[in-house]
């Protein structure tokens, strides 16, 4: 009989229309790292959710030593020592370190404050896990490592003996990745238990014992790590065989179409500027990778392309043409098409129709209007022909109201919105984020359907394997930077690590000369 | 000098509402609920204080005991009309602007036809004299007792006190921190166990405490005893809200502010007092304007950077994670 | 992925009526309303008992015997319903009818008692000045909001007491306008007062055949053009607007204007208009305090669900129990009874619609549990995803 420190058992969560969870078993054995494997949208979160105390299940039980136990809210959780670091962090920015870590379980004397002793338990628990953080700095002026520290601090500060790692890597260089898995293995070794959810199979590989595969809401299996390959696992994840290399041709560059110079944009978060004196440029048939670190300014650099955002300083020419002072239509009317990082905020007005959404960039042109009154007959016929070209589907086609669809199909009505367009130069920032595979594949083959037409594509991602899978240039950026130009042939994940994480730097030049 | 003392005595009863109506405020939003409402909580609970009031005068009680008793009918009556804009913002999730603009119109309405009905006027007058001429020895201090405590009221005193106890709450306490926590980023503050529903609730509530006593001390010290539904608290709710944004939801900035709105509003109708500007023939209405004008261009210069806290306006919903 | 006939299917068996939309926006109409007549009931009830029930009666039926004034009282209300719902389509809150609609009211009686010319389009000239004096009033807020980041709430607000002291010193330093005697204006000239209906005993003029117009233009302009197309996917989204390359800016300072603009014509409505007694017209009396007829715009626009036709028979409906009202005073009540019940009308639209859409999807949910066990595993998958997506949006 094996020794459960914590077992979830036919878990089923539902939320109105769906069923997050169905009937899902998992087994946490004391002092191991289990590993919960999924993809986007797998039910990962929501298990966790349900663990931590965050959601109540309709059926299935929890039971801790092997007594049942019941998790109305995080206080129980906590009580149980179960502790969480969330994919999204939960820290509060105007707090300190030290005041994020007490929330929920100050120590006070009749309601009034005591930080010293807290500042010193805290001070102790940094030192003995190696977690340097300040206690006292604004969580709004430290760095994503430290704010993941400051979460783990914050589980230890409790005693915690059971924790929850929500997608911890996500957001880390690789240098990072592998400190925080030796912190999650030293953990382990000192009897705690871990559950680690991801959708990486290397990290599995690397630090976990067990692994439970979920796919759409359902158990699959639970598996050794020591009998399984990572083939196996992902297969269990996905359902099929899936191919991790994208199909293309070698790229044909032809003439340059974006061009940048000493481009500098001042941040709206901090004083100093976000990208700092960047010159590079695009050429047609080449998809052109900017990669790095969440945060180092690829937000910034792209709002100043596409004209949401102004820079202070340097010049943007698309086709030869200086676009610097232009607004965002004037540039989108002159071939820039802007797939959006984030595409619920900027990428679609969720409340109107698909079609609606299919001529946001459009509904201005001759096509689609006359004298102000908009053309419904022309959007309606395009709508219909972008949704069949381009495999949208959805409820009631063109007249389905965007937000019921689902994530998948949203991005597709953004990409087939901005392909079809036409175009010259294709932005897309993290366009594969929150996919599964399958919209996953889709998307890359569009980018490079686009590059084969012979557009230029820029393509910004946080997703290394995708850096290097999809691009035919690595341009990498670090605080703003421009640290490195690389050929996505000739490096590895390691050496863009290092690039990524500041720790070496090349300039465009070198890198073309040298190799 | 005179003319200072005198714009100073009548500046702090007028400093004092404005601040407490604007604290009210502030625990609100930085619990995350938009109290747009401070108006109709202001005129709310001065109208329940005044019918107490009412009431007991003509008694041996003093004016001072009065006002004190009337202070905490005060005060439960905000705190229970504030009741419903938490029960909406928080329990219902509605518009919280909405809302609060139904809870502004609902009061005077109310006030009108009762006071109609059961007075024949537009609202209610007492005339219980809570005005203090001299406080013994304090009042004797050279300078800052002419300033603090020679003709004034009771309100300024309580009003200084509420100010100490609202920093201490803010900064020091396990409270304070949890209020912000659920205005700044309210799942943070679940994921930690803390209850963002109650929070809200409590932040309100003492929103409700403190505007209801700021529209008693504003018809103590302002209007001198008359609580009507025509005029209102003339707008002090809104102008509170400016002082509030101006102040940068921080207690000590609001105080500031409230002095500064306070000084102007005691300008312009203390103008024909100030040979300097009667002298001008300046329109009295143009200095009565002078309140909004200036919230105008203070906001006009402040919003830019402006940090309200996160949540504010956005009703908690746990499954939306 | 998705079976498509299967998801088709399923629609087809939810297309029960809390689907739609407008039933939806008008049921929670009808739940506000009712709502807000209760509370008058319990209002009057406390009051005074015994003749609650002849005041109810009087609310409810009392509009019937006066209809022309019935809409008389309408048309300035369905302007300022209109100000405040056409500038909620763009998400603005704005609270500042009343300010612009004294501003058109003054506009258009400082045209129609000063200004010569010829007496055929003198009230023309008169009505369309009231829409500019409005029309500037809204501006300004929205000035403040597209570049300075000010709540168009707050300045709104201040920018009603702002007019309001405005507009009484202005009128009562004027001679021709104010006739310190009564305390109130004078009765305008009769070439500057709007054409009246000829329905005698009543105020009705031309003004609620223009208001019922311009309902419906907004309703074709929202629908049907560019701007309403741009105006509303700012109200829903205004990153995604900006990201389209909309001018979300100038789009605020020309949604703040028109709304101004439809407030003061609303104004103009009011001031401009002939009065039952022939020869005299309406007057107004400065006496320092905020015009309701902005207030009153509010719920017009709530119960209206912000739709121009919905705010049109909102309007009307608001005038009527307003009519009613004023009869209350018969058995010892008086007329601010409805303004009662109006704020609790705006209370309780303000989450009505939410109750109503938690409610329909409840249903929903029900149908759609009961379902799931038969449709394809794949259902699951793609509306969890979009649910994660969510958290995306929230961080």
């Amino acid at each position: 009989m094996d020794n459960y420190i914590i077992e979830m058992l036919g878990i089923t969560k539902m939320f109105p229309g769906i069923i997050a969870n169905d009937n899902i078993t998992l087994q946490l054995k004391k002092g191991e790292i289990h590993a919960l494997l999924g993809e986007n949208g797998a039910g990962k979160s929501t298990l966790m959710s349900v663990l931590f105390g965050l959601y109540q299940p309709e059926y299935g039980e929890i039971r801790k030593n092997g007594e049942v136990v019941n998790i109305n809210n995080p206080n129980d959780a906590n009580d149980l020592g179960i502790g969480m670091v969330h994919q999204h962090f939960k820290l509060v920015e105007i707090f300190t370190v030290l005041e994020n870590i007490i929330l929920g379980v100050e120590p006070n004397k009749a309601g009034f404050l005591q930080k010293s002793e807290a500042r010193k338990k805290v001070v102790e628990l940094s030192e003995k896990y190696g977690l340097s953080v300040d206690p006292d700095a604004y969580v709004e002026e430290i760095t994503v490592g430290m704010q993941q520290r400051a979460e783990i601090l914050k589980m230890l500060y409790r005693d915690n003996e059971i924790l929850i790692f929500d997608e911890p890597t996500a957001v880390l260089t690789p240098q990072e990745i592998r400190e925080i898995l030796q912190i999650m293995k030293g953990f382990a070794k000192e009897g705690k238990s871990i559950l680690f959810i991801t959708h990486k199979l290397n990290e599995i590989m690397e630090v976990a014992d067990r692994c439970t595969v979920l796919r759409k809401g359902k158990y699959i299996g639970t598996v050794d790590i020591e009998d399984t390959t990572k083939e196996e696992l992902s297969k269990m994840m996905v359902g099929r065989d899936i191919s991790f290399k994208v199909k293309k041709e070698k790229s044909k560059p032809k003439e340059i179409v974006l061009s940048v110079e000493n481009l500098t944009v001042p941040s709206k978060i901090h004083k100093n500027n976000a990208v700092k004196n960047v010159s590079f440029n695009i050429k047609a048939g080449e998809i052109v990778c900017l990669a790095g670190i969440d945060g180092n300014g690829q937000t910034e650099l792209v709002n100043a392309l596409t004209g949401l955002e102004k820079a202070s300083s340097g010049t943007i020419r698309l086709k030869e043409r200086d676009i610097t002072r232009d607004n965002i239509r004037k540039r989108s009317a002159s071939g820039m098409s802007h797939i959006p990082e984030d595409r619920h905020k900027h990428g679609l007005v969720l409340e109107y129709k698909l079609e609606e959404n299919l001529v946001l960039q459009r509904y201005w042109q001759k096509e689609f209007q006359k004298g102000g009154f908009i053309k419904f007959d022309n959007v309606r016929k395009y709508a219909n022909r972008l949704i069949k070209e381009y495999d949208i589907r959805s409820g009631q086609g063109p007249v389905t109201i965007v937000r019921s669809m689902s994530g998948g199909n949203q991005q597709k009505a953004i990409i087939a919105r901005e392909i079809d367009k036409e175009h010259e130069l294709l932005i897309a920032v993290q366009p594969t984020r929150g996919l599964d595979v399958g919209a996953i594949e889709y998307v890359h083959n569009q980018l490079i359907k686009t590059r084969d037409a012979g557009k230029a594509v820029f393509l910004v991602s946080l997703e290394l394997e995708e850096v290097l899978n999809v691009s035919d240039r690595i341009l990498v950026i670090y605080e703003g930077e421009i640290v490195g130009e690389l050929d996505p042939k000739e490096t590895t994940p390691e050496e863009l690590g290092l690039y990524m994480s500041g720790a070496k730097r090349n300039t465009g030049k070198e890198a073309n000369d040298g190799k | 000098m005179d003319t200072i003392y005198y714009l100073f005595q009548n500046m702090l009863p007028v400093a004092i509402s404005l601040l407490l109506v604007a604290l009210g405020g502030m625990f609100s939003e930085i619990g995350g609920i938009i109290n747009i409402a401070l108006e109709g909580i202001m005129l709310f609970g001065a109208f329940i204080a005044a019918l107490f009031v009412y009431s007991v005068q003509g008694t041996d009680m003093s004016p001072q005991t009065i006002l004190l008793l009337g202070m905490v009918v005060a005060a439960i009556s905000g705190l229970i009309y504030s009741l419903l804009l938490s029960f909406a913002a928080v329990t219902m999730k509605a518009d919280q602007v909405i809302t609060g603009t139904s809870l502004n119109m609902l009061i005077p309405a109310a006030i009108l036809l009762f006071a109609k009905m059961f007075f024949g006027s537009d609202g209610i007058t007492t005339n219980v004299n809570f005005y203090i001429r001299e406080v013994h020895i304090l009042g004797k201090i050279p300078v800052i007792g002419k300033l603090f405590f020679q003709n004034t009221y009771l309100t300024v005193m309580i009003g200084l006190v509420f100010l100490v106890i609202a920093v201490i709450i803010f900064y020091r306490t396990k409270f304070g921190l949890r209020l912000r926590a659920c205005g700044e980023h309210p799942h943070a503050a679940d994921s930690v166990g803390i209850n963002v529903h109650k929070m809200r609730y409590a932040g309100a509530s003492i929103s409700g405490i403190l505007a209801g006593i700021g529209g008693f001390f504003y018809s103590v010290g302002i209007t001198d005893g008359n609580v009507n539904g025509h005029t209102g608290v003339a707008g002090f709710g809104f102008l509170a809200l400016a002082v509030m944004i101006f102040g940068q939801w921080k207690p000590m900035r609001i105080f500031f502010g409230a002095l500064f709105f306070a000084f102007l509003r005691t300008l312009a109708y203390s103008v024909s007092l100030i040979p300097f500007l009667s002298n001008l023939g300046i329109d009295q209405t143009y200095y009565k304007m002078l309140p909004y004008f200036a919230t105008m261009i203070v906001l006009a210069f402040t919003s830019k950077k402006s940090r309200a806290p996160k949540a504010e306006g956005i009703p908690y919903d746990k499954s939306q994670r | 992925m998705e079976n498509k006939n299967d998801l088709q299917i399923k629609k087809f068996k939810f297309k029960n009526i809390t689907d739609n939309a407008g039933f939806s926006s008008f049921a929670s109409a009808m739940m506000a309303i009712f709502f807000g007549l209760v509370f008058g009931f319990i209002v009057m009830l406390v009051a005074s008992p015994p003749n609650a029930v002849a005041g109810m009666k009087y609310i409810i039926l009392g509009g019937l015997g006066r209809l022309g004034d019935v809409f008389y009282f309408a048309t300035p209300i369905l302007m300022t319903g209109l100000a405040v719902g056409f500038a909620f389509k763009m998400g603005l809150f704005n609270i500042g009818a009343s300010g612009q609609y004294t501003m058109g009211m003054f506009f258009a009686l400082y045209v129609g008692f000063m200004w010569d010319m010829p007496d055929s389009i003198h009230w023309i000239v008169a009505i369309l000045s009231g829409m500019v004096g409005g029309m500037l009033w809204g501006l300004i807020p929205g000035i403040f909001k597209a570049f300075l980041n000010v709540n168009e709430v707050i300045t709104s607000i201040m920018f009603n007491y702002i007019g309001m002291y405005l507009v009484d010193m202005l009128i009562k330093g004027n001679g021709t306008m104010y006739k310190s005697t009564t305390t109130r204006t004078n009765y305008l000239p009769l070439e500057s007062q709007i054409p009246s209906l000829g329905i005698t005993g009543t105020n009705v003029n031309l003004g609620i055949i223009f208001a019922v117009l311009i309902g419906v233009i907004i309703y074709i302009i929202l629908q049907k053009t560019t701007f309403g197309y741009e105006l509303k996917a700012t109200g829903f989204n205004k990153f995604a607007s900006e990201y389209a390359g909309m001018k979300g800016k100038t789009n605020i300072i020309l949604t703040m204007a028109i709304a101004g603009g439809f407030a003061g014509l609303g104004g103009a409505f009011a001031i401009l208009a002939p009065s039952g007694i022939s020869g005299s017209s309406m007057t107004y009396e400065p006496i320092n305090m905020i015009a309701s007829a902005g207030f009153d715009g509010i719920a017009v626009a709530l119960l209206g669900s912000s739709h121009p036709i919905g705010i049109i028979f909102s309007a009307i409906f608001i005038s009527y129990i307003k009519r009613g009202g004023t009869l209350t005073s018969l058995v010892g009540y008086k007329p601010e009874i409805i303004d009662v019940v109006i704020a609790v009308i705006i209370y309780f639209s303000a989450f009505a619609a939410i109750m109503n859409s938690g409610l329909s999807r409840i249903i929903k949910s029900r149908f759609k549990n009961k379902e799931l066990s038969h449709i394809e595993e794949d259902e699951p998958e793609t509306t969890v995803k979009s649910k994660d997506d969510n958290t995306k949006e929230e961080e």
